[in-house]
């Protein structure tokens, strides 16, 4: 804690609980101690007060409590020569400067000169009941994102009405106080030269014309809690954390900065809202009450952009990034039509404008993670020429370069973020994408580009997904397309060493190296007793989930399908068995499925639904396995094809010697470790030995039979037991002379 | 020889739910620790309860059923009574008439129909909104208001539209119905994510679809005993009531509407329509249901002798 910020909001707290006292001094005799404090429009006691401390105020004299607690948790300004941390003392001076405040409006009331008012406007005071149900419901359901209490005074008018329109597009509710220090105006009056309509309907609130009415705004965040928590008034300990983990409300507090409103800003920290000034003043950066920085000084000058309106920008999205607000997109701003609709659209050679990538092209996606403060949010830029001054149907070199940032990023997520681009820019009008990194191609439609449809659109495509879809893991974006031959083809040399590198890490990434594997139970819904168990080494047998894709989902959705398992203790090295597996699964199959390896197809292997990528059998004859695809309609060794296979195995049922499996799983090093491994391959479709022929390649090498592919047999080769027997025969396959599997 | 029954050993309970209160007659579903009726695996529970289905308007039922409720179906509070007398333990009122494509009447005329059902009867009430998201939370956030403290049941949480009425039925002290597209992951989620708005558990009743008597009751009847299973065996996301609309369902069908055009063997439609509606909630009980929302007055009686007897 600053001891600058301690000092100034500690004497501002002793200020103001003085001034409370002296007000209900004056107010014992005047309107005397039984004159009732009633806000109006409300069946509500003072709500800071009751909600915080459970002291319910109807009359003057009930105050007398709160001021003399106030006394009590207001500690001294601390000496010269102390410097121990103040962040409990301030904390608690921040509560008596709100008890204090609201003592003082309180008073006001009784007395009749609440709401305020300031040349012939009148403020709006306490939040009433329609308000405070109507708002409060806004912020439990999204459709307002928080609300900002913004006290004192803008740089000038015009950098007002901004910063209130940034926050309006947002969805905050925004409440405006200030005082007669501010110097004349502040932000209302701002607000209200400029003729901006303020009030109920437009979510922009403006409270009082002194520090105290911000009271207002805690009273509002106290009182919609308890009316959205379920808890009783006085729990102030469940009051606060709701208010930290769902309420995103924040304090920007514009120029100078005096004893009460940092004492001010103290009280609004309890309740997790950080606060933003646009002044020097010291950080308070190390998280705690807050969900991140407790407060944050933007000298509003300093803020780097082309002029004042694009520095009010940037002071709002700090207030936003802050607090921590996730922002939805509901409309995807090209031109040009967004949806599922569009998502299997072929763009024709006869309708095609421009082209990048494909045979002879070159185009890539490269997506990294960046720091917070290296790039800017929203920030899309093209750097070449654009598909207009395309002649129609060329080749365009393109780079797609996306930086994300985010305090929940990582750097693992790159390549599952990276994979989604291909999805998202095809849900566009006229516009094609297949492929990913360096092999992505994309087209786009005559009709596009006659729409506007401009490459700077293809990021507000991306944005916009990312954003609704990953806002959990993802913060800013920022990207850049490059269209010059030269660049393109000097970054791709860049990007493809990153993806090597990727590669390498993904490699690297072993079951050994993890503690967590991670579950799917997307399934579940036709195949009850089914779960995947998702291991760095083996995908979901649908070959959708990778245990990267599962990690990145957990964050995104913590109640969704992929949920973590731990290991727990291992009972069983080579068949890959674990105690916290093994838990996990019995309590998500409704205890059907007991045990569960991860490395055997012959003892308690893993159940299999009904969407599985491949098929596993074991072959007693061949002493080995066999692999079937989905797309080999034809006939195989065990005498069946895939879809009978299926028959007798789908549904989430635990089938030793048989299996469902993803297609990659085939070249893991722990592809069936605990019968043999690879060398127990005897038959594989031949689509999956031509698709995979460098990865099986590499595994047979691996386990030492360089000729091990040649040695499997296939479709082509054999559909029934008796030729696939004499053909590994003939080859002297290393299965025959294994152990025997059963 | 004497046939030793197995007998299953469950951990898990469901949570009771209260309607009602504040002066309304209060009535407790659920409780279950054992599948339904089975009273030998343990303690016997509240007994499945009925709703009967009302609407804010003349609703476009077939005439067999129209004719059963006569004129009452003009007006709501008429209605309730009726239905009150023929059996209902609670009144599923539902604004038809705020559909966009209906009458698409607002806050304002769901206010008051809310009113005047609350004031005719006693009986607990679940009010549905016309299912447009926007006009659900539109209405629903009025009926909510109006009937703060009496505990009604508030619907449909949808997961594409569920944190306004989990919202307002927090603050107001009402249940939250949520309801998905019978699937048990989606069913258990939602439960999830409307408590995790801020619904108490013991305030969430959970719609997890069901299909007519030949249309897809088996995928309605699996989904109910799965999440009870699953409640059974200890997943506290589960352990939440069901209720199962055999009633609108039913109607829907072909079975209950169609006179011509269907063999003769099918025999006199009102008869026919009337079991195609028992045997439909019949089926929702077994699976375990422990609220059902019925339509046709002699299926509710019916239904109501069957209970009766699994009870006894
Ligand atoms: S098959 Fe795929 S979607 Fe289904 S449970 Fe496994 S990983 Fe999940």
């Amino acid at each position: 804690m600053s001891k600058y910020i301690a000092t100034r909001a500690l004497r501002g707290a002793q200020a103001v609980v003085k001034e409370a006292e002296d007000a209900l001094n004056a107010a014992m005799q005047s309107p005397g101690p039984d004159a009732k404090i009633e806000l109006p429009m409300t069946a509500y006691y003072l709500p800071t007060i009751y909600g915080m401390l459970g002291h319910k105020v109807e009359k003057i004299s009930d105050l007398q409590w709160v001021v003399d607690y106030c006394k009590t948790i207001v500690s001294p300004t601390p000496a010269d020569n102390l410097w121990t941390p103040y962040l409990g003392e301030t904390l608690d001076a921040g509560m008596a400067t709100l008890f204090a405040e609201e003592v003082i409006e309180g008073i006001g009331y009784a007395k009749g000169e609440r709401p305020q008012s300031k040349n012939g406007y009148t403020y709006n005071g306490a939040i009433d009941d329609v308000q405070m149900r109507t708002w409060g419901v806004a912020l439990v359901d999204g459709r307002m994102t928080g609300f900002a209490a913004i006290l004192g005074r803008a740089k000038n008018d015009e950098v007002a009405v901004k910063i209130v329109r940034e926050l309006q597009a947002k969805g905050q509710l925004c409440f405006f106080t200030g005082d007669p220090n501010d110097g004349g105006d502040f932000i209302t009056d701002q607000l209200l030269n400029q003729g901006v309509e303020l009030g109920y309907d437009t979510y922009t609130v403006p409270l009082g014309n002194n520090t105290h009415s911000t009271i207002y705004a805690a009273g509002f965040a106290t009182r919609a809690a308890i009316s959205f928590g379920g808890f009783e008034p006085g729990d102030a300990r469940r009051n606060l954390f709701y208010n930290k983990f769902r309420c995103f409300a924040f304090a920007l507090a514009l120029g100078p900065i005096d004893d009460l409103k940092y004492a001010t800003a103290a009280g609004a920290i309890n309740y997790g809202f950080p606060v933003i000034a646009d002044t020097l003043i010291p950080n308070i950066s190390p998280v705690g009450v807050t969900q991140y920085e407790h407060v944050v000084s933007m000298p509003f000058d300093d803020i780097p952009g082309a002029n004042d309106m694009e520095r009010a920008e940037r002071l709002v999205e700090k207030c936003i990034e802050v607090r921590g607000i996730k922002l939805k997109i509901t409309k995807v701003p090209i031109p040009v039509s967004y949806g599922a609709a569009f998502e299997g659209e072929v763009v024709r050679r006869a309708d095609l404008r421009a082209e990048m990538g494909g045979k002879r092209g070159m185009c890539f996606e490269w997506l990294s993670m960046a720091g917070m403060d290296e790039i800017e949010d929203h920030k899309i830029e093209l750097i070449g020429p654009d598909l207009d001054v395309a002649p129609a149907g060329t080749k365009t070199p393109m780079a797609i370069r996306v930086k994300i940032a985010g305090r929940k990023m990582q750097i693992d997520f790159e390549g599952v973020l990276e994979r989604q681009i291909h999805h998202f820019l095809n849900g566009a009008e006229g516009i094609q994408h297949q492929g990913q990194r360096d092999i992505s191609w994309i087209r786009i439609h005559n009709s596009a580009v006659e729409k506007g449809f401009r490459i700077t659109d293809l990021g507000e495509i991306l944005y916009a997904c990312f954003k609704n879809e990953y806002g959990a893991i993802i913060d800013k974006i920022e990207m850049t397309f490059y269209t010059e031959e030269e660049t393109v083809a000097k970054m791709m040399e860049e990007a493809r060493a990153v993806y090597r590198e990727r590669n390498e890490r993904t490699a690297g990434l072993t079951d050994d190296s993890v503690d967590l594997f991670y579950s799917c139970t997307l399934c579940q819904s036709f195949a009850p007793t089914h779960v995947c168990v998702i291991n760095p080494e083996r995908v979901g047998l649908c070959g959708a989930y990778s245990w990267l894709d599962c990690k990145a989902a957990y964050e995104i959705n913590p109640h969704g399908g992929n949920q973590p398992v731990p290991k727990g203790t291992c009972l069983s090295e080579e068949k890959g068995e674990w105690e916290g597996v093994n838990q996990f699964v019995n309590a998500n199959t409704q205890q059907a499925i007991e045990r569960f390896t991860v490395y055997s197809l012959m003892d308690a292997p893993m159940t299999t639904c009904g969407c599985c990528e491949c098929v596993m059998s074991i072959l007693p004859e061949a002493n080995g396995v066999m692999v079937i695809s989905r797309d080999d309609y034809s006939n195989s060794p065990s005498g069946m094809t895939f879809t009978q296979l299926m028959g007798i195995m789908g549904g989430g049922a635990q089938t030793p010697g048989m299996m469902g499996l993803g297609k990659t799983y085939i070249s893991s090093d722990k592809f069936i470790s605990f019968e043999g491994g690879i060398k127990r391959l005897v038959w594989l479709s031949k689509n999956l030995k031509e698709e995979f022929a460098d990865q099986l390649q590499a595994a047979a090498e691996k386990v030492g039979v360089p000729d091990l592919i040649d040695k499997i047999c296939d479709g082509d080769i054999a559909q029934d037991s008796d030729g696939m027997v004499a053909f590994l025969t003939e080859k002297g396959h290393p299965a025959l002379s294994m152990d025997p599997m059963m | 020889m004497a046939v030793e029954i197995p007998v299953d050993k469950w951990t898990g309970k469901i949570r009771e739910l209260k309607f009602g209160g504040g002066g309304r007659k209060e009535v407790i579903i659920g409780g279950a620790s054992t599948l339904p009726y089975l009273k030998f695996e343990g303690e016997p529970c509240n007994p499945t309860r009925v709703a009967i289905t009302i609407h804010d308007c003349e609703p476009p039922y077939p005439p067999g059923l129209l004719s059963a409720w006569g004129d009452v179906v003009k007006d709501p509070s008429e209605w309730a009574k009726k239905a009150v007398e023929i059996g209902a333990d609670i009144i599923c009122l539902r604004l038809t008439s705020a559909h966009p494509e209906t009458a698409n009447t607002g806050a304002v005329e769901a206010k008051a129909t809310v009113d005047k059902v609350l004031s005719a009867v006693d009986v607990p009430l679940i009010v549905l909104g016309p299912g447009v998201a926007e006009k659900d939370n539109e209405v629903l956030m009025a009926v909510s208001e109006t009937a703060k403290g009496q505990r009604i049941a508030l619907g449909n949480c949808e997961e594409k539209n569920y944190k306004t009425i989990a919202a307002v039925a927090i603050s107001d002290g009402h249940i939250a119905i949520a309801k998905t597209p019978l699937d048990i992951n989606l069913a258990k989620q939602l439960n999830v994510l409307v408590s995790d708005v801020g619904v108490p558990m013991d305030s969430i009743i959970m719609d997890p679809d069901t299909g007519a008597l030949g249309y897809g009751i088996e995928y309605g009847y699996s989904i109910n005993e799965r999440l009870r299973l699953a409640a059974l065996m200890g997943d506290s996301m589960c352990q939440i009531p069901i209720i199962n609309h055999a009633g609108p369902e039913t109607w829907r069908q072909k079975e209950a509407r169609a006179a011509e055009g269907v063999p003769a063997e099918w025999g006199s439609l009102d008869e026919r329509a009337v079991i195609w509606e028992e045997l439909t909630a019949i089926a929702c009980i077994n699976s375990g249901a422990d609220l059902l929302v019925m339509n046709h007055p002699k299926a509710v009686e019916m239904i109501k002798a069957t209970i009766g007897k699994l009870s006894a």
